[in-house]
């Protein structure tokens, strides 16, 4: 793919994903994106892109920054440590990282609620939000791979 | 890489997003940039898409739906028929209005003007955590932070945060939400606290014995300086005394239906104050005089009159 087709194909993920945010409060659909470059090993598109992600949705929200940040963090480390682990182009790999990912938004939302005096915190919305996520991640990985264009599908070290 | 790396590395990302996070505290320039263009961009991104969606939905009402035209415009003419109707009846009404204004010299309020702007979403993201909406009119196009939010039926909320032309507004039921409120008719006064999306509102700081009702329409006070005096906000729903203070335990209802939110009014301040107190000089006052200054008036055969002091027992 052409450096002006991975843009087109990036920003057209992106629109796509900003409609899907405003169809679901509260969902991360920016995240599967950060989920394929890092399967696909493509770093230097992730350094530019992680960025913007980071910049939009910190924009988008309401919360002070650095929530976004930690959880991008996040992310990134949960997807290296399971690469040691399974097989990264499995989609079985994606539910259970998906699994752990869906509490650890609910656990930065929780950690990060009394340190950026958020006034009340609501459990059972984040439950929700958090199991969409999960939920979400999967489901939008395997369409993603499926659109994009070449094979470019990490192999398993 | 070996364990110890690993930690030293998770160490100094972790001090690095310290210091960002002190930082950004302290100066709050992240929180400026991320507004300016992160919002900005999916403010565009939602523009775009929502006028495709209208230019669809136009061309589908203009030239598909054609079908019940006929029936709605004979519906539609009996409305105006009927609105007329009512038109000449609040005709007499509304000159009383403006008499009554006149004789209670209430200036019309020219402190704020009424801006349209677009909903084009609600909460974004994952960091959209307090109960919001995305508008599309920003700093640049009359929606500074603090700027308040109305429809036709009442108080929706103020505006957080803003790029350019897109802004972020919260709404009243977010639990960060604090409004003066005034009772329309017993004039008592509290303060309108969210409680999250989907959850009634409460009323705190509403002192016992006031005549509130269940039904009564609550309006901004205007003492907070946020919000001009005499929006309708809420309608009262439970009225009881507090088990835990002395105030009253109120709940209630929005006016606005905040979850189908499809445009909003801004109040954008002009400038102009607007003097609370009536125009011109106190009226002269006309009454007995004060009781220290009286002085007892001598009758012609000599006899005083007037206030006399009755003497102590």
């Amino acid at each position: 793919m052409s450096t002006f087709q991975e843009c087109c194909w990036w920003l057209a993920f992106v629109m796509a994903s900003i409609v899907a945010q405003a169809l679901a409060p509260g969902l991360d659909a920016l995240v599967v994106g950060i989920l394929l470059l890092l399967q696909e090993r493509n770093y230097k598109t992730l350094a530019w892109l992680l960025p913007i992600f980071i910049i939009l949705q910190e924009g988008m929200g309401t919360r002070p920054f650095g929530g976004v940040l930690l959880w991008y963090l996040a992310v990134i480390a949960s997807f290296k440590i399971g690469r040691w682990l399974f097989e990264v182009g499995n989609f079985v790999f994606i539910f259970l990282l998906s699994t752990c990912l869906g509490g650890a938004y609910f656990g930065l939302a929780w950690l990060l609620a009394p340190l950026q005096q958020t006034p009340a915190f609501d459990m059972n919305a984040m439950r929700d939000i958090s199991l969409l996520q999960a939920v979400y991640m999967p489901l939008a990985w395997r369409i993603l791979t499926l659109l994009r264009p070449g094979d470019r599908n990490d192999v398993s070290e | 890489m070996t364990f110890r790396r690993l930690f030293l590395l998770a160490g100094t990302l972790f001090i690095l997003l310290l210091g960002v996070y002190s930082w950004n505290q302290r100066t709050q320039a992240l929180d400026t940039i991320t507004t300016n263009v992160g919002l900005e961009a999916a403010g565009g991104i939602l523009s775009g898409l929502r006028a495709v969606q209208d230019a669809v939905a136009d061309i589908w009402s203009n030239y598909f739906a054609l079908v019940d035209v006929r029936q709605e415009n004979l519906s539609l003419k009996e409305r105006v028929r009927d609105l007329e109707a009512r038109l000449l009846a609040q005709g007499e009404a509304l000159a009383e209005l403006r008499r009554l204004r006149q004789l209670l010299q209430m200036p019309t309020d020219q402190a704020w003007r009424p801006v349209g702007a677009r909903v084009l979403s609600g909460r974004l993201g994952p960091n959209g955590v307090l109960d919001s909406i995305t508008i599309n009119r920003g700093y640049a196009t009359g929606g500074r932070p603090g700027t308040p939010l109305v429809t036709h039926l009442g108080l929706v909320g103020r505006v957080l945060r803003a790029s350019a032309h897109n802004a972020t507004a919260l709404l009243l039921t977010d639990p960060s939400s604090r409004i003066a409120v005034l009772a329309q008719e017993s004039r008592s006064s509290g303060i309108l606290i969210g409680q999250g999306p989907g959850r009634d509102l409460e009323v705190s700081f509403m002192e016992r014995g006031t005549d509130v009702a269940a039904g009564e329409i609550l309006i901004t006070s205007g003492l907070d300086g946020k919000f001009p005096k005499g929006i309708p906000v809420a309608r009262v729903l439970s009225v009881a005394p507090s088990n835990y203070s002395q105030f009253l335990a109120i709940q209630a209802e929005p006016l606005v239906d905040l979850r189908h939110l499809e445009e909003v009014l801004m109040l954008e301040p002009t400038g102009v104050s607007v003097p609370n107190l009536p125009v011109g000089p106190p009226p002269v006052f006309v009454g007995p005089p004060a009781p220290g200054r009286a002085e007892p008036s001598v009758a012609p055969d000599g006899a005083t009159s007037g206030p006399r002091l009755q003497p102590s027992r």
